[in-house]
Order: C-alpha cells, then structure tokens, then sequence
C-alpha cells in the first residue's frame, strides 16, 4: 500500500516538474499571429476595415469632426452660431475651450483617429514584416491603401488640432506619452509615404478593388499627397502659436508647389477621372452608385446604418417625411452670404445653397419644401430626397463622405501651376471648371478668364473665388484660407458682407425686402422669387404667388446678430481646437495647448 | 520547482505501521439524560486508537474493541463528551449531557478545513441551514441579507434572477470587480445564485487576511464558503419541504391625471413655441375638458400588476450505514413574477456520497446540476444597446389614454418617442437557459495516525444560453440592424468549464507534542484552470409579423449577420499554501498561513504572488485572574490578525497585444475586420494586493446566553488593477496597477438567548456594521469619472472617484429651486423674453430659455452662468451602516420568526425621478405626481395664455413648490438623490408544529405548517419604488442608481416541512 502510494505521489510530482513551465501559459485562442495575418491579403485586408471602424465610432469623423470641423468661414456656418456660448457653437466661433462638452470625451475624434494610427500603424509593421510586397502586389495594395488612410488621418489631426504628437510605429512603453511634435515632421513622413502608397495602388477601375470609391486608388493617393503638399507649403499657426510659413528648406513654397503640380498633372494626364455634371457629382453621390474612374475619388465608405452626413449637413426635414424616416439636416449650412456669390447662370449655386427645409405631411407623405430663412440655409450637395433608398434609422443616414474629387485636383493643378508657370499656363484648368459651372453661357466664362488671366495675382484671386463657389459644404475652406493666410481677412470680409445684407447695403443694397413664394404644380417643390441680385419686391408683389415673408437673418430678442457670432477670438490666433482636457490628463504632463494661449 | 521537490519530500518524511490485534464485540445504546429519547449519530470511538461507530436511528450502537482496550468514547455535537470505562460488559446503556455552552463546539469551515469556533483566530462570519432556510426565497444570498455583520448584500432590483451585489468589508478595487470568492464544497464558482437554499448547511465568510490568504490570490475582497447538506449520521432521513404562494407589486408611482396631464402638454407645447404639438393629437385647448372623465388605462397596473405566484419544493434523502452516508436532493421552483412575460423556473439536483473505504481510506463524491429557465426581458439590461430600450418609462410616462396619432401605431414622433408599454417589453423580450453542473470526488487516506493526505478533483461545467430579442420598436433595430426595422434576434451561448485538482496534507502534532500543546499543519497544492467560449450568432431582418418565438425557432426566416465563436484564453491558477494552528492549552492561539498563486493572467515574472498572514487569539476567561468574573463572563477571546490577499480579477489576456477579429456594420464592403483590443496590453501587470488588519473580541455572557463578536479591521489594498483611460495614445484604457485604497470598519454583532423554558422560548439576534471607504492615491491620475449613462449621453459624467474620498460618490449641480418672479426686472413683451436681474445666474444655456418657474441651479462657480464648472460632489452611495437584527420565538407548538434587516445613510441617485419630472427634448410624454398641478409652477390662465404678468405669475403659483417641468435636458441635481436609509421586515413566518404524538401517527417523525411574508414592510423615505437598488452596474463606478429597476413585489406563502 505505501509502496503504491509512493510510486503515485512520484508519478505525480514528475508529471508536475515536467508541465510546470508551460502550466501558466494561456495564449489568446480567437486570433491569429501577426505572421499569419499579414502575409494573406484576404487577411490582411481586414486590417484595412479596423482602420475605417475608427472612422465610423460614435464621436469620431461620424459624429463630431464631420459636422463641426471647417466652421466658420466665408462659405460655412454652423447654423446655431448666435448661440454664442453654447459649447457647440464655441466650436465654431474661434472661442473653444479645452473641456468643451461635445468634444471633451475619451472616445472623441482625437482618441479614435490616434486608434485608426495605431491599427494603420500595427498592420504596416505587419505588412512590412511579413508581406512579401515585392513579389506580392495585392499585399503592396493594401499596404498602400493603410499608408493611405494614415496620411488622411493624420491630415485631419492637424487640420483639427495643429501640431499633434507623430506616431508612426505602434506604440511601446517607451513612446506612450509624447508630446506634440511639429508639423514639418509629419508632412514629410506623409509626403513621403503617399509617394510609396501611390507605387502600389492602382488607378481607379484597373482591379475590382479601385472599381469603387470606397477603396484607395492610385489617384486618390496622388490627389491627397498634392493636397498634404500645398498645406505644408502654406502657412499655418505654428507651435510657437504665429501664423507663419515652414522653415524647413525641405518644405519650401517651391518645393511643395511643385509636388502638387506634378501629382496632380499626372492624375489629369492619366485620364482615370472626369468631371461631371455638377448636379450629377452630388446626385451620384446621395444615389449611393459608389463606381470609381468618375469624379469622386474616394469616400469614407458607411454603411447604410452609420454615418451623419445628410443627417448634420444636408437639407432639413422638419418632420419624417416621403423622402426620409429621419427629421434631421441643417447643422450646418451655408454662410448666406453665398446665396449671392453665384453669377445668376452659375448652375451650382441651387445645388449648392437650399433656401428652403421640408415640412407638413404626416410623416410619411404630403411634406413640401417650405422656405426657411436667410440666417438658416442648407448645403443641397446632401439631400435625402436624392437618395435611392428612405432611411429609417433616427441616428444616422449612411450617406459615404466624399473626401475628394477631381474638381479639387483641377483647381489644385490651376493654382500650382499659375504659382510656378504663371496664369496663361494654369488657364486650361480653371476654364474647366468654369465651363461645367456655366454650360449655358459660354461668353461669360470667356469674359471671366479674360480677367483671371490678366496676372498672377488676379488668377490667384480667381482661384481663391473659385474654389469657395465650388466647394462649400465639403468643408474645405477653412483650411484653404489658413494655408493661403486668409482665413482672418475672408473672415472680417464675410462679416462685412452679412451686415450689408441684413441692411441691403452695398452691392445688396437692390435686394428685396422680401421673398415671394409658392407650392409649384407638383405639390411638393417650392418657387421662390427674390433671391437673385437684380429681383425686386416690385416684380415679387407683381407675381401674385400665394405667401411672402421677411427675407432676414435677425430674429426677436437676439442677443447677438448674426454677423457677430461668426468668430469671437482672432481667428489666425485659433486655427485650431485645442486638445482636450480628458486627454491633457492622461498625458502625463506631456501635452498642452499653449500655441492656442490656452 | 523546488516548492515540489521539498512538498515531495514532505511526503517521504513520515511512515507508517498499521497493527492489528485481538477484538471483541461490544453493543449499547446512547441516550439524551434528560428527555431518555435516544440520540442517533452519536459518534463511538475505542480511546487511543481510530477505531469507531455511531449509534443508529434507535440511538444502538456495535463496536469491536481491543479485549485489552477500556475505555470508549462518546461524543456528540450539543453534548458534553463522555468517557465510558469498559470491563467485561458487552452491553452499554449510556446517558449524555446537554452541553449549555454548545456554540463552542459549532465548527467554522476555513477553506482546505474546519476549526472549532472557539479556536477561530481571524474574522469568519458563519450563518447555518436555519437562519438559511428561514426565508422563503430561493437564493442563499437573499436569505442570509443582513444576518452576517461585514457582508452588505443586496439584490439590485426585484426581477426574478435578478443580480445580488455581495460586498464584503466595502471593496478594495475602483473600477474592477468587488464581489468575493464563492467557494461551494471546495470549488470556486461565479455564482452561487443557483443553490437552493435548502441544499446549504452553512455558510461562512471569511473577512480578514488571515482566514482568506489561504485562498491567496483572489481572497482579497472575501471569500463565501458554502457547504452543502450530507447525511450527518447514514441514518435514513427524508424531508419534503415546499412552500406556495402569491406576489404583488411592492408600490407604485402615482401618476398625473388625464386632465392634468393636457393641460400640462398644452403648456408645454406653449412654452415650446410649438401649439401644433398639442393641436395636433389632442384638439383644442377650448376642448380640453373632454378628458377631464376619459377612461384611463393603469400601465403600471397593467404591466407588473398582475399577481405573482412561487412555488418552491424540496425533497431529500439522507441515510446509508456507519460507512457509507448518502444524501440526495431534488429541488424545483417555479415563479410566475409580477412583470408581464416574466417568470423564472429551477430544478436542482443535489447527490453527495462518502463512503469509507478501509479504516483509513474515505472516499467523497458529489454531485450537482441546476438548470434554470428566465423568461423575459427584465425592465433594464446591462449590455444594452440604447439606455433608449430600458422598459419601466413606458409603463410610467405613456399616455394613460388612447391618443390617436400618437399611440395608435409603432410609428412615433422623436419627440415623443415611446412606445405601447406592452409592446416595448414584447419587443425586449428575453429566455435565458442556464445549466451549471458540477462533479467532485475526494480520497482522504490517513497514511499513519493524524496524517491525512486528501486529494480532491472536480469539474464544473456552466452554460448559458441567451436569447435576446429586438422588436422593431427597438433602437438596436431601428438604428444598427443590418436590415432596419425588421426583427432581429441576438443569441449568446456561453459554455465555461473549470477543472479542479487539489492535494492537501494534514498533520496533527498531537502524538508528538503531548497534551498541552496542540499543533496541526496543512500542506497543499492547488491547480485550477478555466476555459471559456462565446458563440454569438445574430440574424436580422426577419418578417415584420415575427415575434420572440418565432425568431427563435426559425432562424432560417432572418438573415445571419453575426456568427462569432469567440475563445478566451485559458484561466490558469498553480498553487502551493500551507497553515499552521497552533495554541497551548485552548489557552493560546497561534495560526499562520501562506500561499503562492501563480496566474497565467499575469506575464511570465509576474506570474507568482505570495499571499502569508498570522493571526493570535488570547482565551482571556482561561486564565486564573479571571476567575472573579466565571460567574457572568462564560468565555472572552480577544483576537488579532494580520495579513495579505491578492486579486486578479481582470479579464484574460491582457499581457500580450493580440489581434482580435470582430464583426462590424458600419462600413461598406467589410463584415469583419482585425484590429487590436481598444484596450492596451501591458506585460507589467501583477498582482493587486490587500493587507487586512484585524482585531476582534469573541464573548459569551451568563453561561452563554448573551454571545457576541466585535471586530475593527483596516484594509488598505495597493497596486490596484486599474483599467486606466489611455485615450489619445491609439487605445481606450489599459489596466495598470495604481493607486491605493482603504477600508475600515467596525462590526458588532450578538445573539440573545432571552428566554429558555420547556415550552417557551426567545432569541434576539443582532448585528451591525460600520464601513469607511478611501481612496488614498489614483497614481498619477487625478480623478476617475463615472457615466452612468442612463439617459444616454444627456447627462455625462455623474460619479467622481478622487483622492482622499471615497468611491461611489456622486457628481452633478446643485439645486435651487426654481427661479421665481422677484429674479427678474420684468417681461420684454417686444423680445418675447424675462429679464433677469443683474447678479441672478443665467441658466439659459444650460436648461434652456429662463422665465419665471424655470429650474434654477446653484452657481457654484461663481460665474454668473450655468456650465460644467459648477458640479460638485452632491452624494455619496455608500451607508453609514447596515445591519439586521431577528427575532425568533417558540411558544408550545407554535414558532414565530422576525428577520429584519437596513442600510442607513446612503443616497440612491433616483433617476426615474429626473425622467418622470422633466421633459427634456421630449413631448406628450406623461410625468409623476411629484409634478401634478399643485405642486408643479405654472404659466397656463385659465384661458389658455400664458401669463407674462409679474404679479399674475405670482399669485397663480404662490402654492406651488416646484419648478416647471420644461427643461432642454434632464438635469442631475440634489434634488434627484434621496436618502436611501431603509429597514426592512424582509420575513416574518409563523409556523405550528404538530405534537409528536399525532405526527408519530402519521408516520411522520415531524409535521410543521406555516404562513409567511416576504419583504412585508418597509420603512424609507425614499419616494422611488424601493431604495434596495443599483441598476447601472456595467461599471463598478456607478452604483446606486435608480433607472428603470424591475419593481420589487411582496410574497405572502404558506409551506409545509415534513420528516418521515
């Protein structure tokens, strides 16, 4: 018996002594090695999707740097901007604060762009490591496709919040906590990565991945660099908190001109993309139809149940309706000074300003366009009504983002070009635009480049123009006026312009009183006249159409006019949000926002 | 390596002889002296040798003894032991003494081992199957609340099945989990929600480091011991015990009138500036009196009205021989709750057999299944996809007439936003299936005398099945489904199975060290590994007609959308511990223990954490000096402890940075996607640590009559596993060892034999406790906030955890009542607005436009506006102290037991008070009648204006006390937290036992009836359903809130307990 007891317990321990090392071991069982991930692009491509999940997470592009970045300049406006205090309009007005309450969250954008980072960043470890992108060019794709959507992350960070720490290995304990680094470093490592990423990439529609602009191609690649390009060739609020140009040789004006020329030649030269039907861009666009080798170029692809677009920018439906399941639109809008902006055969000025928002019905018919007011307009480049398909969730639209189109690499190559070559040379491409902007009236575009081309400067202007009349509403311009150093200037500008308005002084000094209104024939549109330079009340009471009202952007007992709520601070001295507080505390002391003189 | 090379050689050290010699026969019976009834179970054994037997049901006895053996032994628990010199007889009647101080031989189950109480040096608080099976409930934990001082316990709502928050000393940890280690026979379980309670024998819990560091790494917030039944004596035993009876909402929440409830949205759609919110589903104002006699449903009523019923039976059979000794037991609840579509079913199985094998070899199995049946989906959850789906609102804040246009249909404006009370719970409907099994076996083998080598394996297997329905009045469906509103079903089937190997050595020094000293050591080895997997499947778009039943049995109608078979990584826990008991004459007690855990949570150098801990106890009624006082002062102990228990309560995992593949709906042309966890890996986590220090005083009054403990003991726990917010870095959090925390506390508690005569008798029983909870350091961090996110993300953070406070504190404005007419200089009939007075705070941004009558905050700040700046600590969760105290009575044959139980000086953050009192961005929404016209302020004249005139306002509200319910927001101010001081007669039971002689009858050894009430009455001041509640527990961060808790019920039963 002892004996047999003994032999066990022997037994036994040795079986212990044996197991013992490995006996804590518990590797992660639902997952895959690095190794094995990354060197299988139908695996590896997954980790293109964890990046754009950042995208898509509650407080990230979807529902705070969409709806509040780019606000306000001369053509957008956050649309409760009187409210001047209100943390939401704060964001807008140059007077934001570090624990803003829209912002001020550890899942904001700031935390899940730096979580889109690290995936990109992990997953180019991975690919590097273990790819084979030499001899595999599917791998090489989608590590261009990642350096990609890193270099468009990291284009908003700065955009939103200046100079932001550079991250660009997956982080270890070491680099847990850095502070914010300058700027120059980050648009050369951006430079250069979308230089490699375009290597990889194919052009739009050369395999069924580019066949979509949901996924990276080629030209959108090339388009991002000419814009990263032009930024950093700009000028901007800098670490020391001046708005000045880089000092960086390897950053100079010419330099980073140059690159733009050349990226953005060689997409037109391509002959991949195409401008459309201005209409028909936006159409395309809300119908969802999604084909590459048009005139979008890419576009943050949500899905039907994700995303905010038309829900903050697009055009307002008071109630739900026969065109949506959704009262939401009108964040933001238009600045109403750019109802007037247009030549009056300019086709995207209704494309682009609606005047009007849809009410009445019962909430799932019989809702018309009602018109709403001068200080309330909306971005028409966002409509439910053009949409395929009725959305039925109460939070989102699902409406993809366009992140860039061909237009913007015309007008970029325009104004490359005028800066190095001079105007004649840079005319073509400007034409182009101006030409689909009047397909009616030729002679005027004729008589507008005859002017534009008189000189440098006098494109430049044109160019400055142009693009506010091209783009509002895709949130460009506020980062077009910093970097052309003018964002202070079209700010005082605008500000100029809205009180001439409201008092119709200046060139708005003919513009009647009123708008004059009715339901057309279809029952559902609205016709409103009074709205164009040149419109009377005369002509508007002479109509005979069914309703009038006060065409103002005063309302009663405002405390605040409109024209005063567009910033409170000096712009050019808050360029950019501040980090926020949560993050500040988590920094370990590293960050903090004394560019802004917070 | 070397602990096993040295526990092996632990083993060789002793050996062994077993002789044999001539034997005789010897037969007897065993009495009770007083009443002669004879004693069955009584333990025979030959002196000085191991040789034993027990008397049988007629109380006889057979015992071979040496021939040169003399003396037998008789001991029995409740009797003194006596000693029997043998000559030449071979018959034996005996007689044994009551022994009056019995409470010192009651046993104390430590972990790994038993000890007299009396011998008990560190905190250990024990409740017995009496007190447990008292209650009529059927969880073991609802039953001993408020019986054990230093375990607060309370369930968080009053759902079947629903959640019991188990602290015991407070909780060391923020943000991890705070609940103590079950142990049921040895093996550790999540739960112990699926014991019957008339399966237990005891529970025990050990509070201070020196009873919980032999459970080392996870004893640090407690460990719950639970023994359940075994034959005691092999003697044939059956009892049958059921009760039956009915339930019935608790309370309920008075609502506003019909009419007042227009006449308030015909005001609110005033102040809105929007008429046609009321024009539009209720007519004219100049109409308004149609609804003064409109018929008016109940929803509250109509949802949790209906009368509950419970039943709840238990059979058992206990018996075998002196060798062997079985029990098996069935038990079966059923419950048909309160809430519409809710009941709750169990079935127990319980079989334990213990057979001895040779003289030195017994053998243990057990053996237990529980399968239990939820049906419903409860009024919260907390996985929720929307704190939008949470239940109770409709039933409070849906119109409580038809209103058409506005209740007629599915289809609901935003700004109203509710749905049919019925339909809401039909479209959160939920069936959980929950099968825990669990096999244990044990060889004990006595190598030579007072050696025992035990070895004991178990497995435990759990499965949870979850079906989790989404109607399409659901937000999960309306907003994230795959395809929107159409049926969508979510199933989570968890399987988690643990395997078990202890090996335990136990030496007695008796033999070697003589009389007067007494010396035991445990030596063990402990290897525990647990493996668990999620299959989440989740099918969208089902036919609009769908209901619960349908999706779930014809998952082929809907769409897969989710299909993932989630692993965790192994849980692995390697363990060496040993104790030592020591003391000299009963007189001196000395006790050690240590152990080593190694944890495969933690990285390869952190893997082992070293748990020791001593502990003293003086018998100072021993000693000679004392003997002035043996007149009233039976026994005095005085005990201290010192010691240190570990945690490792996060999950698996998080050393290395894995990828993780998930399913995703929020991008085009993905289903899935890798990415790592959002939560940082960090291969520097170790061990979270508590050091206890515990001093404590046992006492035994006039021949024990009055028995108490008294304990202080301060906790302070380091290094805690904190799941520390990393954002900005590329991650959410990352779990860090920071910070340091402190518990003390102060617990009394005591037992009073008041009364025992033949046929009268009286105890009271009481106990309290006092603990103060601090943070002492958060590391670098400076505060950790909480978001209870009841009111999704309306109200943001609303619990502060900083330095030097305690944890559960609660963070908002400060109210200031309302603004009234002398804040303001006067009306601007051109703007349409109230001017404020110079130096009264603006709230507009904050609540909306400011007029007379609207909510007013404190500005605390000092800013002249209202904003995040002026929040401070307005709460603080935690009581005071909680107790309970009983009383238990027999008179002849009747028996009356009185359980009481309360918490007292803790706030409930009443959540369902700020919804059901403002409007927020909502309309036609209905409120309580805290806010009924009366008591509400008031714009409207009678003529269906609303007032601007300064002296007008004034007079119409010169009664009122509240503000107006208009609001932009809902707003957590004081005004919502309420003290939640309760005390409770959770049970009061009064039972007649049949006299013997008729019982005997019936061939039933007893027969008791009895009636009894469950959660009868109620003292609070609390204005909500009940202060007992803490629905928000997704993070330990926020407790005590009051957000659409299931409400509780009362149960009236009666029960039958028989014995044949």
């Amino acid at each position: 018996m002892k004996k047999v007891i003994y032999t066990l317990f022997v037994i036994a321990g040795i079986t212990f002594v044996s197991s013992c090392k490995k006996t804590l071991d518990a590797p992660t069982k639902s997952s895959l090695d690095e190794s094995v991930i990354f060197s299988t692009p139908s695996l590896a491509e997954g980790s293109i999707a964890g990046v754009l999940q950042s995208f898509g997470e509650t407080n990230s592009y979807r529902g705070r740097f969409l709806v509040f970045y780019g606000l306000n300049n001369d053509t957008e406006v956050y649309n409760t901007l009187k409210s001047v205090d209100d943390d939401k309009a704060k964001l807008s007005n140059y007077n934001c604060n570090v624990n803003n309450s829209q912002m001020n969250t550890t899942d904001n954008a700031w935390a899940k762009f730096y979580e889109g980072i690290e995936r990109a960043n992990l997953a180019i470890r991975g690919i590097r490591t273990y790819g084979n992108i030499e001899s595999n060019p599917a791998m090489a794709q989608i590590l261009g496709e990642i350096l990609t959507l890193r270099a468009v992350i990291y284009n908003d960070l700065i955009k939103g919040w200046g100079d932001v720490p550079a991250r660009f290995e997956p982080i270890t304990t070491a680099t847990a906590y850095l502070p914010r680094s300058d700027r120059d470093v980050i648009y050369k490592q951006l430079l250069a990565d979308l230089n490699e990423a375009a290597g990889y990439l194919p052009w739009p529609g050369e395999n069924t991945t580019t066949a979509r602009v949901e996924r990276v191609n080629k030209a959108f690649a090339k388009g991002l660099r000419a814009r990263l390009a032009l930024a950093a060739g700009g000028y901007a609020q800098r670490l020391d908190g001046t708005v000045k140009l880089s000092s960086d040789p390897e950053l100079s004006h010419d330099k980073m001109y140059a690159i733009a020329k050349k990226e953005c030649l060689d997409i037109i030269n391509s002959g991949k993309l195409r401008l459309l039907g201005f209409e028909e861009v936006f159409r395309k666009l809300n119908e969802e139809t999604g084909a590459a080798g048009l005139e979008s170029m890419w576009e943050i692809p949500f899905s039907d149940g994700r995303g905010r677009v038309i829900f903050d920018l697009g055009v307002r439906h008071i109630k739900t309706d026969q065109y949506t399941g959704q009262n939401k639109g009108g964040t933001d809008g238009p600045n109403p000074i750019m109802l007037y902006e247009y030549d009056n055969d300019d086709v995207r000025r209704d494309v682009t300003v609606v005047p009007y928002e849809w009410d009445g019905g019962d909430g799932t018919k019989g809702a018309i366009q009602v018109p709403s007011s001068l200080g309330r307009l909306y971005f028409g480049k966002y409509r439910y009504e053009w949409m395929k398909r009725r959305v039925t969730a109460t939070n989102d639209d699902g409406l993809n983002w366009m992140y860039m189109r061909y237009a913007d690499v015309v007008l970029m190559a325009a104004e490359a070009i005028n800066d190095l070559d001079g105007p004649a040379a840079a005319a073509p491409y400007l034409k182009m635009i101006r030409d689909r902007a009047f397909p009616t009236a030729p002679n005027k575009v004729t008589a507008f480049m005859a002017t534009a081309t008189a000189s440098k400067s006098a494109f430049f202007e044109a160019i400055v123009n142009e693009r506010a009349l091209e783009f509002t509403g895709e949130m460009l311009r506020k980062s077009d006026l910093i970097r052309w150093n003018l964002l202070g200037t079209k700010l005082a500008e605008a500000k100029t312009k809205l009180q001439q308005l409201e008092n119709r002084q200046g060139k708005y000094a003919a513009l009647p009183a009123k708008i004059y209104y009715r339901t057309a024939a279809n029952g559902e549109t609205v016709e409103i006249y009074g709205l164009k330079l040149g419109d009377t009340d005369a002509q508007g009471v002479a109509l005979g159409y069914t309703s009038n009202k006060a065409w103002t952007m005063v309302t009663t007992g405002e405390t605040v006019s409109y024209w005063n709520a567009l910033y409170t601070k000096d712009p050019n001295l808050q360029q950019y949000w501040p980090i926020w507080q949560v993050f500040l505390d988590s920094s370990n002391g590293m960050l903090n926002n004394k560019p802004l003189n917070l | 390596m070397s602990r096993v090379l040295l526990f092996l050689a632990f083993f060789s050290f002793f050996g062994l002889s077993v002789t044999h010699a001539q034997t005789r026969q010897v037969t007897g019976t065993v009495k009770d002296k007083k009443d002669g009834q004879p004693l069955v179970g009584v333990s025979v054994t030959v002196a000085g040798t191991k040789n034993g037997a027990s008397t049988d049901t007629n109380g006889t006895f057979k015992i071979s003894m040496p021939t040169n053996a003399a003396v037998l032994t008789f001991t029995y628990i409740g009797y003194k032991t006596k000693n029997v010199s043998v000559t030449n007889e071979t018959k034996l009647s005996v007689t044994l003494d009551e022994d009056a101080n019995n409470l010192q031989e009651v046993t104390v189950n430590v972990g790994y081992g038993i000890v007299r109480k009396k011998d008990l040096t560190g905190a250990v608080g024990s409740v017995g199957a009496d007190v447990i099976a008292a209650a009529p409930v059927s969880s073991a934990l609802e039953a001993i609340q408020g019986r054990v001082a230093g375990i607060n316990i309370s369930s968080s709502e009053g759902s079947p099945d629903a959640q019991i928050n188990v602290r015991v000393r407070g909780g060391g940890s923020i943000t991890g989990d705070n609940s103590p280690l079950y142990i049921v026979d040895g093996f550790p379980v999540t739960s112990i929600a699926d014991i019957p309670p008339q399966d237990i024998e005891s529970i025990d819990v050990l509070k201070d480091a020196s009873s919980t560091a032999i459970y080392g790494s996870r004893g640090a917030n407690g460990v719950i011991l639970v023994t359940t039944k075994n034959s005691k004596d092999g003697k044939t035993n059956i009892t049958y015990n059921v009760f039956g009876g009915i339930r019935k909402l608790a309370k309920k929440l008075d609502v506003l009138s019909a009419s007042d409830y227009v006449h308030w949205q015909y005001e609110r759609a005033l102040l809105d500036g929007t008429p046609t919110d009321y024009t539009q589903y209720f007519g004219n104002y100049q109409d308004i009196d149609l609804y003064d006699n409109v018929a008016e449903n109940d929803w509250q009523d109509l949802v949790f009205g209906r009368t509950g019923t419970t039943f709840n039976q238990n059979l058992s059979i206990t018996g075998g021989s002196d060798k062997t000794k079985y029990s098996l037991s069935h038990s079966f609840v059923t419950d048909k709750a309160i809430m519409q579509m809710s009941d709750f079913k169990r079935q127990n199985i319980n079989f334990k057999l213990n057979h001895r094998l040779y003289d030195a070899l017994t053998l243990d199995f057990g053996f237990r299944y529980a399968d239990t049946k939820t049906n419903g989906g409860g009024a919260n959850e907390q996985n929720e996809k929307s704190s939008a789906d949470s239940r109770l609102k409709y039933a409070i804040l849906y119109p409580s007439f038809p209103v058409p246009g506005l209740t007629a249909s599915t289809d609901t404006n935003d700004e109203f936003n509710l749905y049919n009370p019925l339909v809401a719970i039909s479209d959160n409907d939920q069936y959980v299936h929950r099968k825990t099994y669990n096999i244990n076996g044990a060889a004990t083998y006595e190598i030579i005398d007072n050696l025992k080598l035990r070895s004991e394996v178990g497995y435990d297997g759990f499965r949870n099945d979850q079906d989790r329905f989404y109607g399409i009045t659901t937000y999960y469906v309306k907003n994230l489904a795959d395809y929107p509103n159409l049926p969508t079903l979510n199933s989570m089937n968890t399987t988690r199975n643990s395997f078990r190997n202890t090996n335990t050595l136990n030496y007695n020094f008796s033999k070697i060290l003589g009389k007067s000293h007494n010396l035991n050591i445990l030596l063990g080895q402990e290897f525990i590994k647990t493996e668990q997997n999620t299959l989440t499947t989740e099918v969208h778009g089902f036919p609009k007609t769908f209901g619960f039943e349908q999706t779930r049995v014809l998952t082929t109608q809907g769409k897969a959308s989710i299909i993932d078979n989630n692993f965790l990584p192994d849980d692995k826990l390697f363990s060496f511990f040993g104790r030592a008991n020591y003391d000299y004459k009963g007189k001196y007690l000395l006790s050690a223990t240590f152990r080593a855990d190694g944890s495969s949570k933690f990285s390869a150098e952190n893997h082992w954490g070293y748990f020791p801990s001593v502990s003293a106890g003086w018998r100072i009624s021993q000693e000679d000096f004392m003997n002035g006082t043996k007149s009233w002062l039976t026994d005095l102990k005085l005990r201290g402890s010192y010691g240190a228990a570990g945690n490792n309560n996060i999950p698996p995992g998080q050393i290395t940075q894995s990828f993780q593949n998930s399913t995703t709906t929020w991008i085009n042309g993905f289903n899935n996607y890798w990415a790592a966890s959002k939560i940082m890996a960090n291969p520097d986590l170790k061990w979270e640590t508590t050091i206890t220090r515990n001093i404590g005083l046992d006492f035994a009054l006039f021949n024990s009559k009055v028995t108490g403990t008294i304990d202080a003991y301060l906790n302070k726990t380091k290094d805690l596993l904190i799941l520390f917010p990393v954002g900005g870095t590329g991650y959410d959090a990352q779990y860090r060892n920071l910070g340091q925390t402190q518990n003390k506390g102060l617990e009394f508690s005591v037992n009073w034999n008041a009364i025992k005569e033949k046929n009268f008798d009286l105890t009271v029983n009481a106990n309290i406790s006092f603990n103060r909870n601090k943070v002492i350091s958060l590391g670098s961090v400076k505060n950790i906030n909480g978001t209870s996110g009841w009111a999704s993300t309306e109200i943001g953070v609303d619990y502060l955890v900083e330095e030097g406070a305690s944890i559960g504190r609660i963070y908002g404005y400060k109210s200031a009542g309302r603004y009234e007419v002398s804040d303001f200089t006067g009306y601007n009939a051109t703007s349409g607005k109230w001017i404020l007075k110079p130096g009264v705070v603006d709230a507009t941004a904050f609540v909306g436009t400011v007029r007379p009558g609207t909510m007013k905050i404190e500005d605390i700040s000092g800013d002249g506006k209202i904003d995040l700046s002026d929040r401070s600590i307005i709460g603080n969760t935690n009581p005071l102290n909680t107790g309970g105290f009983s009383l238990n009575s027999r008179i002849y044959n009747f028996d009356l037991g009185a359980y009481f139980n309360w918490s007292y000086g803790n706030d409930v953050y009443n959540a369902n008070k700020i919804e059901y009192t403002s409007t927020s961005k909502y309309a036609s929404r209905n409120l309580i009648s805290i806010m009924e016209s009366g008591q509400r302020w008031t714009n409207l004249r009678a003529d269906g204006t609303i007032s601007n005139d300064p002296a007008e306002l004034s007079a119409m509200n010169a009664n009122t006390t509240l503000w107006s319910p208009y609001t932009r927001t809902f707003v957590l101010s004081d005004w919502a937290l309420e003290d939640g001081s309760f005390l409770r007669l959770s049970t009061l039971t009064l039972g007649y036992t049949l006299p013997e002689k008729i019982s005997r009858k019936l061939k039933m050894k007893k027969l008791r009836f009895y009636a009894s009430a469950y959660n009868v009455w109620l003292l609070t001041n609390y204005t909500g359903f009940d202060p007992e509640v803490s629905t928000r527990r997704n993070t330990p961060l926020t407790p005590g809130v009051d957000y659409s808790a299931y409400p509780r019920s009362k149960s009236y039963l009666f029960g039958l307990n028989v014995n044949f």
